[in-house]
């Protein structure tokens, strides 16, 4: 098992008596990009908040590196790189007068790492102007810079792309791939814009009201959202046995004694009621299945009219 | 805290701020010297260097509230700005943060006292006429200030407390000024409605010490108190201030 970065057990924020996060627990090993996926207000900032300790937890525990105290989890904290909600600058200073201003208080060596940093979020051309007359995507650029200049292990991005053209998108997505593959930088990412997500993402969990609904990796959420006909049957083994002698068809899944997931002849419904039926099954229904990232996480919150 | 101190002091030397409201009083002592330079072409006898030079312990409140510009320029508008989880996300501890930011404001406060009272006094020194009187100002002068140091950085505290307990700049000032400056006219009436215990306590508040300290001048026992109220007062300001704010939410 990979080295876990992030790990949580009954982590709570109780805000009177609203829970904005319940008992969560994650793990998030190295190398991992854990896309945080949920609704505005469903909790997403609220646990990011309480990792870089900006918010007490009112319950549960939370490791970083392994380290759980106090003293230690502020050291660890120097090994991460984050970005939550709006960038946050003093709007007096320039670009790099703001990352100078942070490189000096970190101790981070060598005035090179403001500029590499500068360069690596695409924000070289700045000149003299100041913080405070930046567009909303040179904040977010400029906030990935700060995210970015201590080389982090584990980076937090708090719906990082808002404000992103898409050009910047792009550049960020590919920015967010090298550091996972080149340094083995682990990240945790929340994000409303679901089909970025599901380009970066090699696990995902969902939350809504403060609870975490399931925790997945990408292949088994790409399994679960593959395209295939689902046949409720009287008997499955039949029904199976059928679909590979009557269609020559392997590629099927047998969920229970009554259902089976079909991931081939998906143009051609009804040869395989009509083999079924051959067969002696009794075939209840029959249905086109498949989803994207967004359909799975409407049905798993209850539904589009949630959203 | 040395990378932590540098930092303030970066950011706190490169905006404008800081030399604006420096050159703003400088120019406001430029005015005083130059009114009593005009009394003194105007044939008043009395205006000499001693008699300028006193006039800085009558001014003694106005550092007390200088304060509150000093602070501000430190602090910077944290909360307006969010400027603070860029600190707490680093795992920077927040007793540094608190008392990187009262040690680089007390920081300030003493570099523009100094320019100030340099100013003020070389101009002094320069327009007016000098006497047998001149040791006795340059006396006065320094007990005073010696006097002042501890009030202000007990001043310093309280403000920078304020900023960092309450979200607005502007309230956190006005609770500021409340505490120092109202505080002491409260204890008053209540001493004069309920008991003169609350008198006794106003003694000890750093505004009333500080227009004290002209009337007790040379007197080396009110020296020692002054010294350790501002201390104490500066101790449970600090204490106070890094207690909360280690409970503070940080958005």
């Amino acid at each position: 098992m990979a080295e876990p970065v992030l790990t949580t057990r009954g982590l709570t924020k109780r805000y009177g008596g609203t829970v904005a996060a319940d008992h969560i627990d994650m793990t998030i090993e190295k190398g991992q990009i854990y896309g945080l996926v949920g609704r505005n207000g469903a909790g997403k900032t609220t646990i990011i908040r309480m990792i870089t300790a900006q918010s007490a937890p009112s319950e549960g525990e939370l490791a970083l590196f392994g380290a759980h105290t106090p003293r230690d989890l502020a050291r660890m904290r120097s090994r991460t790189g984050a970005m939550v909600e709006t960038p946050s600058f003093y709007p007096y200073l320039t670009a790099r007068q703001n990352l100078e201003y942070y490189r000096i208080q970190r101790g981070i060596p060598g005035k090179r790492a403001v500029d590499e940093a500068l360069e690596a979020a695409g924000l070289t051309n700045t000149g003299r102007k100041v913080f405070k007359n930046f567009s909303l995507g040179m904040k977010q650029r400029l906030g990935l810079a700060l995210a970015l200049m201590n080389h982090p292990d584990f980076l937090l991005l708090d719906e990082p792309i808002n404000g992103l053209d898409p050009e910047g998108i792009v550049e960020f997505r590919n920015l967010l791939l090298d550091l996972n593959r080149e340094r083995q930088t682990t990240i945790l990412i929340s994000s409303h814009i679901l089909s970025e997500l599901a380009n970066l993402a090699t696990c995902y969990g969902f939350i809504d009201h403060g609870v975490m609904l399931e925790q997945i990796s990408a292949p088994r959420l790409e399994e679960k959202c593959r395209a295939c006909l689902e046949l409720h049957v009287d008997d499955a083994s039949r029904a199976a046995l059928a679909l590979e002698r009557q269609l020559g068809s392997m590629d099927y899944e047998v969920l229970n004694d009554t259902v089976i997931r079909l991931y081939s002849h998906l143009e051609e419904p009804a040869e395989v009621t009509r083999t079924l039926v051959e067969a002696g099954v009794g075939l209840a229904t029959i249905e086109s299945r498949g989803a994207n990232l967004e359909d799975y996480f409407l049905t798993l919150i209850g539904g589009a009219h949630h959203a | 805290m040395r990378n932590y101190l540098s930092a303030e002091c970066f950011k706190t030397f490169h905006r404008k701020y800081f030399y604006a409201a420096l050159g703003v009083c400088l120019v406001l002592e430029a005015v005083l010297l130059w009114g009593y330079w005009l009394t003194l072409n105007w044939g008043n006898p009395t205006v000499n260097f001693s008699y300028a030079a006193t006039t800085v312990s009558f001014l003694l409140s106005v550092g007390l509230y200088a304060t509150l510009i000093t602070g501000d320029v430190v602090f910077s508008d944290q909360y307006k700005n969010d400027t603070l989880k860029n600190e707490v996300s680093y795992g920077l501890p927040r007793a540094r943060i608190y008392l990187g930011k009262l040690g680089v404001s007390i920081l300030v406060a003493l570099i523009a006292a100094v320019v100030m009272l340099a100013f003020y006094v070389v101009g002094c020194w320069f327009l007016f006429p000098h006497d047998a009187q001149d040791a006795q100002g340059w006396s006065l002068m320094g007990y005073c200030l010696a006097g002042a140091l501890p009030l202000w950085l007990a001043a310093q505290a309280v403000v920078i407390a304020c900023y960092f307990l309450v979200g607005s700049a502007t309230v956190a000032a006005f609770l500021a000024v409340g505490i120092l400056g109202v505080i002491p006219s409260v204890l008053q009436a209540f001493g004069l409605l309920f008991h003169p215990v609350f008198e006794m306590l106003r003694q000890f508040t750093p505004s009333v010490m500080l227009d004290s300290l002209r009337n007790m001048a040379f007197d080396g026992g009110y020296l020692g108190l002054c010294w350790l109220v501002g201390l104490l007062w500066f101790a449970a300001a600090t204490a106070l201030g890094l207690f909360f704010f280690q409970r503070k939410e940080i958005r």
